[in-house]
């Protein structure tokens, strides 16, 4: 595998659109952080707001892994929309080819584009795991792991959206209709998502059935749906109506997604014409 | 050995049948032409070669064995286009194709001189023209010297004096013993350079086997006389001829190249009381193989 993973570096390292948005992310989750960091600093400043947000400090440790990795979750679709760009690349060059003729298997091909899908996903984690760290380290309080979880959260949440860039890369093959396919089924999945949010709170309040906050049993809010924004008294207002979060239920379903769009981009490239 | 050996190899996109069932085996040492008109289904039979389309039925084998990934990279194959990162240099792509093959990152020079691009090997591939393009695929295929070589149309987008050195190259790398299996559909280009042919025609194997055998040209002689009963009498006794065809008033006899004798036919026939009115020495062209081949 690191063999294949030097070839796919050769193709990229010089490559405009992997460099810049790449950095565009990091900076991005860096940039991102640091807003919400100043604002929050500037209200609690301020006296009268300071009242009505408590001691709400979401940089704070135990707070701040949670924080950063919602906030940084926003910025996911641009390592997905790089690994679209990336694999649709191979088709619209038709080095997919090239490549299997030059001695690749079928197998090698697909499989070092998920490996790449898992790395910007392990690489995304980490900027997302000492952001929130440097965070909390300047927020003034003492270091705590509590809450850690969410960076877990968040990672699955990038390998989900990477999974899904690579199904939609290797099921339509052009760049553009790629990336505005991924776009709008997002947008979809969103609409449908509420939909069934409020259907689920309808049932609770109306037949008193908790099923949860069905919209987050779809593929990408599945992942979504587990990272939130951390606890505060608005919030906690609103918990007393809203369905249960029954957070091994999604985290069951991302899962199996997962496994979905592994089997199905691992399949097609496998079994039709290249 | 069979570098190759093609077993009952079928292709259906759809409704169309690209490959109807086509076997042949391709020896060692020889270079071996795919001739066929456009559409005939050269280029689909190598794809499955490479691995790059699925055989509806069928199957083939590499170096008498059941073909892996591992053969492929034993092997220098151009297909159909020539295919690179548009944004990286000649060069920065042979690194790569040189990666995959597991072979041939010292002979990235040598194989640029030999296509004349070593003086354009940074410049990214998308700056190429056509030609360029198409020889630095061809480098490709040479990365690692290896003993096969698939080319399909190696000579497509190419100037007359890059036509002539691609054939002088596939001469020499035949000397050197190398087998190369080569889609063309220049007739000339592979009577010129092939030792084998195989013949294909929508699908389907017409003929395969030694290119002089196959590709033999022949002479025709066209006799003509007013009693033309007479003349088809005359020339059941007359030895030396492959097959007979008759062309409205005219007799045609169909004879191995350089071997048709005017004189003992007006002779002969003179002999039997037949006076000839028309005779006329045709020499048949390879087209005119070629056309009667395939339609």
């Amino acid at each position: 595998m690191l063999k294949l993973l030097k070839i796919e570096w050769l193709k990229i390292k010089g490559y405009n659109a992997f460099i810049i948005l790449s950095s565009f992310f990091a900076l991005g989750v860096i940039t991102v952080n640091y807003i919400v960091f100043i604002v929050n600093k500037n209200m609690l400043s301020q006296a009268s707001t300071a009242n009505l947000v408590g001691v709400f400090s979401p940089y704070n440790f135990d707070k701040t892994w949670q924080t950063t990795s919602y906030a940084a979750g926003w910025l996911l679709l641009l390592p997905a929309l790089l690994l679209i760009i990336l694999i649709t690349n191979e088709f619209t060059y038709r080095t997919h080819r090239q490549n299997i003729i030059d001695g690749w298997s079928r197998q090698e091909f697909i499989q070092v584009k998920i490996v790449m899908a898992l790395i910007a996903a392990i690489l995304s984690t980490i900027l997302v795991f000492l952001t929130a760290l440097t965070f909390g380290l300047f927020s003034g309080s003492s270091f705590s792991t509590y809450g850690i979880s969410h960076v877990g959260y968040f990672f699955l949440k990038a390998l989900s959206y990477n999974m899904i860039a690579v199904l939609f890369a290797v099921l339509i093959r052009r760049t553009g209709f790629a990336i505005g396919v991924f776009f709008i089924y997002m947008g979809l999945e969103n609409f449908i998502s509420q939909l069934l949010d409020v259907w689920s709170l309808k049932l609770r309040r109306d037949q008193d059935i908790d099923l949860g906050s069905m919209g987050d049993y779809l593929p990408m809010n599945s992942a979504d749906g587990l990272l939130t924004f951390p606890e505060n008294p608005l919030k906690s207002m609103a918990k007393a109506v809203m369905p249960t979060d029954y957070t091994w239920i999604v985290l069951g379903l991302a899962i199996a997604y997962l496994v979905l769009f592994y089997w199905w981009s691992t399949n097609r490239i496998l079994k039709t014409d290249l | 050995m069979s570098i190759l050996s093609i077993e009952n190899l079928r292709k259906d996109y759809g409704p169309v049948q690209a490959l109807k069932g086509v076997s042949f085996d391709v020896p060692k040492g020889t270079v071996f032409g795919i001739l066929g008109p456009n559409g005939s289904g050269k280029t689909t039979m190598l794809g499955v070669i490479a691995d790059i389309l699925r055989p509806t039925t069928g199957t083939y084998r590499l170096f008498d064995e059941v073909p892996t990934a591992e053969h492929r990279r034993q092997i220098g194959t151009f297909l159909e286009t020539p295919n690179f990162y548009h944004y990286l240099s000649g060069e920065k792509n042979l690194r790569i194709a040189a990666a995959i093959k597991g072979r041939g990152e010292k002979d990235i020079p040598r194989v640029l001189e030999m296509v004349n691009l070593t003086q354009r090997k940074d410049s990214r591939f998308i700056t190429y023209s056509l030609g360029m393009k198409q020889r630095l695929a061809i480098a490709s295929c040479l990365l690692g010297d290896p003993e096969v070589l698939i080319l399909d149309e190696p000579t497509n987008g190419l100037d007359p004096v890059g036509i002539a050195e691609i054939r002088e190259l596939i001469k020499k790398l035949h000397q050197e013993g190398k087998t190369i299996i080569m889609a063309s559909h220049l007739l000339d280009e592979v009577e010129k350079v092939c030792s084998h042919v195989a013949i294909l025609k929508k699908g389907e194997l017409v003929a395969t086997g030694d290119v002089n055998e196959i590709l033999a040209t022949e002479d025709i002689v066209e006799i003509g006389a007013s009693d033309v009963t007479a003349l088809r009498n005359a020339i059941t006794q007359l030895a030396g001829y492959s097959r007979v065809n008759e062309n409205g008033r005219l007799v045609q006899l169909f004879y191995p190249t350089g071997t048709a004798n005017l004189e003992s036919i007006n002779q002969h026939c003179f002999s039997k009381g037949v006076v000839l009115n028309y005779l006329n020495l045709k020499k048949k062209s390879l087209e005119s193989k070629f056309m009667e081949l395939t339609n």
